[in-house]
């Protein structure tokens, strides 16, 4: 269009020329194909001029040659075509200058074009290339922000690991020490278990010993019976040992005899000389037999002797044999000893062990294992509670946000209400604008009335002011001020109605903006106590749980574990019915295989007790012979550490030694007897310093004592 | 993007089976935790990221092997409203205890589903296990109020079906149970996106 309007403006412009121009027909023919050309161009829409132009500037260079060809064409043409009027020529002359003038000036308009393109290209371009670096940094810097999250996020992950092996350690360490300490306390039970066993077995042995040593005394009562017995034997002996003194004074009555009958003899004096050489030699027969009686004595000493020496050697094999047997004790009591050195070691780094656990304990504060326990129970509790506690803020959050949403949502339509009230307002206020505007069209059809009014008043002063007079231009103008007034009046009434109406109308707006307000809280709070309602509701709707079966497995392990019930009930009462019969039957049938068995036991034990007992007897009575038999002594212990020894020989049951073992060996009591051996105790005890030795000698003087007094019996 | 998509993708089977999972850990998790099986029965196993204790009762494991699933099933026909753990004394039949294991059915992830022609979620499963595992911790956190069970006690397990469920081989109906005088506590609630677990339990109170 404007293209257009451009060109018949142009024309316009160039009708003037057109006259005064003389034209030639080639340039006739140019201008004729220019303007073809230009009409065809302007023939196209609006949008493909624009290419047409975009593409006029592209073709630049070849835009010469375009205009050309159609020149060609045209002339080619003239050659059959009459030759155009002048007037046409001229007029196309000018069409041609004009065509021009627009080629040039759209020309320009497209250089200018161009340029603006250009800078806008390059502007667009500086744009673009600025944008795409904000774009790379952008970029670049997400990847790193990405970058970095992942490695936070790795970090945290790790931490996360790192606590939860640490928390693994501190169970494990933990679990390992509660069972080092269950181990430690075990081992110290079991030593303290060990301990009460040796000393139970200590106790046993000492009742054991205490036993043997009764039986043993037992057993020395025997002896001590069988030594009465043994003393009325050597009382008959003695009796026999008396008839032989009695035979030896009879003797010596013979020897009377004899002497008298040697009287006799030497009375006979022939026989006398021979009888005497007869007495010289019974004489010198009876001194040698003397002699011989001394000698047989010292043999019998030097016997007892040996016999005491023998029994010295006895007594050395059996100290021997006790120390060897003592050794072994020790040796086996050795490691327990060093056991409960151990144990009591133990014992001692448990106790550092416990009191650095206590000091640790007490470092927290806490002075037991149990309130240790109770407080790490605490802060597991506290922390459950916490955990708790934070998901019932969590879920109050969550309903604090739904809450806050509904809000929302309320307040976005009490602002749309609003909306909805100002758009209400605008239109109103829209309205009034309108009324005014009215009125000041109707202020202006008023003034244009009133103009024309004037105008006929003039007119009609003008017609009237030959005929009509002033009377009736008066009573016009009379008129005319009525008009104006009650127009005034309309004015007025129309101001102040308009005014009362906006004002009342904006008033109403705000009421009624206010009232929905109002309705909109009313409508939030009824909305909040609907959705507690509902809640409750539901609630209570779960709880009925209306349109559902209930179903469950049928071997499920309620029904298993009340069937085990009910069949453990019958087979208990079955048993208690059973145990009844039983009761009613006799009671002690209960175990009766179990009691035989049982009794059986006691009776083989006491058994064993009795063989053991005897055989006891039996080998202490042995021993106790042996020892007799072979030392000539007979022990007996007659109170604690205090021995009765009585010599085999011994002429009387008085006659005997005490002796008391002593912390620093065994020490003779004073006895009768004891005083009547005055010189042997000086020469073996005083002075050799051996018991055994006294003994021995004891016995050698009390044999050859007693066999003296045979012999010389038998003598 | 594709790869994002299958990683975080829950179909309907999958949801049901990570419900039936918890269920079966919640289930021994409680059965531990309330005494009602000797210790020594159970055997520790690394589950969202704790150690949990499951039985090792033939009895115990073919019973919630049975039960889950049978549920199973049910959760994705969407025929359960609610599981329920009764804990009763075997003498007198009394519920003593019972954890009532809501399910409740959700959209999922709308567009994915669609693009994948079934519903699906596309909750990350880390998350989920995590929220399980909160659950977890709240379940063996109970037994520091929970009431004392001081009497032979068993369990059972009812299932809330819908009323035009058929009932299976095996199977019975049973009476819906009350707790006298009971109290109720919530504890965390998780979701898959498909299916969404609240856990109630309410016990017994004695004053």
């Amino acid at each position: 269009m404007a293209k257009e309007s451009d060109v018949s403006l142009f024309n316009d412009v160039l009708e003037p020329f057109r006259r005064v121009i003389n034209t030639e027909p080639p340039k006739d023919r140019l201008s004729m194909s220019a303007k073809f050309n230009f009409t065809e161009s302007n023939n196209t829409s609006p949008k493909s001029d624009l290419s047409n132009l975009v593409n006029l500037g592209k073709r630049k260079p070849s835009f010469g040659g375009d205009v050309e060809t159609p020149g060609k064409r045209l002339r080619t043409d003239s050659t059959s075509s009459v030759p155009p009027s002048p007037w046409e020529a001229k007029r196309l002359k000018i069409d041609l200058i004009g065509a021009k003038a627009q080629i040039a000036k759209l020309e320009a308009r497209i250089n200018h074009q161009h340029a603006i393109r250009k800078e806008m290209q390059i502007l667009f371009e500086e744009e673009k290339a600025s944008l795409v670096e904000q774009h790379k940094r952008d970029e670049r810097m997400v990847s790193d922000m990405e970058d970095r999250l992942q490695l936070i996020r790795k970090r945290e992950q790790d931490l996360r690991e790192e606590f939860s092996e640490s928390m693994k350690e501190f169970k494990d360490t933990k679990f390992k020490w509660e069972k080092e300490k269950m181990e430690l306390q075990k081992q110290n039970s079991e030593l303290k278990d060990q301990l009460l066993q040796a000393n139970v077995s200590c106790k046993d042995q000492i009742s054991e010993m205490q036993k043997d040593m009764n039986e043993l005394l037992a057993a020395l009562e025997d002896a001590q019976e069988e030594s009465e017995l043994l003393r009325g034997e050597v009382e008959k002996l003695k009796a026999k040992a008396d008839q032989c003194t009695a035979l030896k004074s009879q003797l010596e009555k013979q020897s009377f005899e004899l002497q008298q009958v040697s009287s006799k003899l030497k009375e006979i004096e022939y026989e006398r000389d021979s009888y005497k050489d007869w007495q010289i030699q019974t004489k010198t027969a009876q001194k040698r037999l003397v002699n011989m009686a001394e000698l047989e004595k010292e043999v019998a000493r030097l016997r007892a002797n040996e016999r005491t020496l023998r029994d010295a050697i006895c007594n050395k094999l059996l100290l021997e044999e006790q120390v060897h047997i003592l050794t072994g004790k020790v040796e086996a009591l050795q490691p327990v000893q060093q056991e409960l050195h151990e144990a009591k070691v133990k014992i001692a780094s448990l106790e550092a062990n416990l009191e650095e656990w206590r000091s640790a304990a007490r470092g927290h504060g806490v002075e037991s294992a149990r309130a240790l326990s109770s407080a790490l129970e605490n802060a597991l509790s506290g922390q459950l509670t916490a955990v708790e506690t934070s998901t019932q803020a969590e879920s109050q959050l969550a309903q604090i946000n739904e809450e806050l949403a509904t809000v929302k949502f309320e307040r976005d339509k009490a602002t749309a209400k609003l909306n909805d009230l100002q758009t209400v307002r605008k239109n109103q206020e829209s309205l009034i604008h309108r009324l005014q505007k009215r009125l000041l069209i109707v202020t202006r059809e008023r003034d244009s009335y009133r103009q024309q009014l004037d105008s006929y008043e003039k007119e009609l002063t003008m017609t009237l002011s030959g005929d009509t007079g002033a009377g009736s231009a008066a009573l016009l103008s009379a008129r005319v001020e009525q008009l104006e007034k009650s127009l005034q009046g309309y004015r007025d009434l129309l101001a102040s109605h308009d005014q009362d109406g906006q004002a009342k109308a904006l008033e109403n707006a705000r009421a009624e903006a206010s009232k929905y307000r109002e309705e909109a809280e009313a409508a939030k709070r009824e909305v909040s106590k609907l959705r507690a309602q509902r809640d409750q509701l539901h609630a209570h709707l779960d709880k009925l749980a209306a349109p559902t079966k209930v179903l469950h497995l049928a071997d499920n392990p309620a029904a298993a574990a009340s069937k085990q019930m009910q069949v453990d009930l019958e087979s208990a009462q079955e048993e208690i019915k059973k145990l009844k019969a039983a009761l009613r039957e006799g009671g002690s049938r209960a175990c009766p295989e179990e009691i035989q068995e049982l009794k059986q036991k006691l009776e083989n034990s006491r058994i064993k007790l009795q063989r053991m007992k005897e055989e006891f007897t039996a080998s202490a009575q042995e021993y106790r012979d042996v020892c007799y038999m072979l030392l000539g002594y007979k022990i007996d212990r007659t109170v604690h550490k205090n021995y009765r020894i009585t010599n085999m020989y011994a002429e009387s049951s008085d006659e005997y030694l005490t002796f008391t073992l002593c912390d620093d060996g065994i020490e003779m009591v004073h006895t009768d007897y004891s005083a009547s051996l005055g010189d042997l105790v000086e020469v073996h005890l005083h002075q050799h310093r051996s018991i055994p030795l006294f003994l021995s000698a004891l016995t050698m003087e009390l044999f050859t004592r007693t066999t003296m007094q045979q012999e010389v019996q038998e003598c | 993007m594709s790869q994002q998509q299958t990683k975080n993708c829950i179909t309907l089977r999958g949801s049901a089976q990570i419900l039936c999972e918890y269920l079966k850990f919640a289930v021994n998790s409680v059965l531990f935790q309330r005494g009602l099986y000797p210790p020594e029965t159970f055997k520790a196993e690394q589950q969202y990221g704790i150690t949990l204790l499951i039985s090792e009762d033939p009895q115990i494991k073919s019973f919630l092997t049975n039960l889950l699933t049978q549920s199973e099933e049910w959760i994705i026909n969407k025929k359960v409203s609610k599981l329920s753990l009764i804990i009763l004394n075997v003498a007198n039949k009394e519920v003593l205890e019972c954890w009532d294991f809501n399910v409740q059915y959700e959209e999922g992830d709308v567009a994915l589903s669609k693009e994948k022609n079934e519903t699906v979620g596309s909750k990350d499963l880390k998350k989920i296990k995590q929220e399980i595992r909160d659950v977890m911790l709240q379940i063996a956190a109970t037994i520091s109020y929970l009431p004392l069970l001081d009497c032979r006690c068993s369990f059972d397990v009812l299932v809330h079906a819908k009323t035009d469920c058929d009932i299976p081989e095996k199977w019975a109906e049973a009476e819906p149970v009350a707790i006298t005088n009971a109290q109720n506590v919530q504890l965390k609630s998780f979701s898959t996106s498909l299916n969404k677990m609240e856990t109630i339990v309410s016990y017994k109170l004695n004053d």
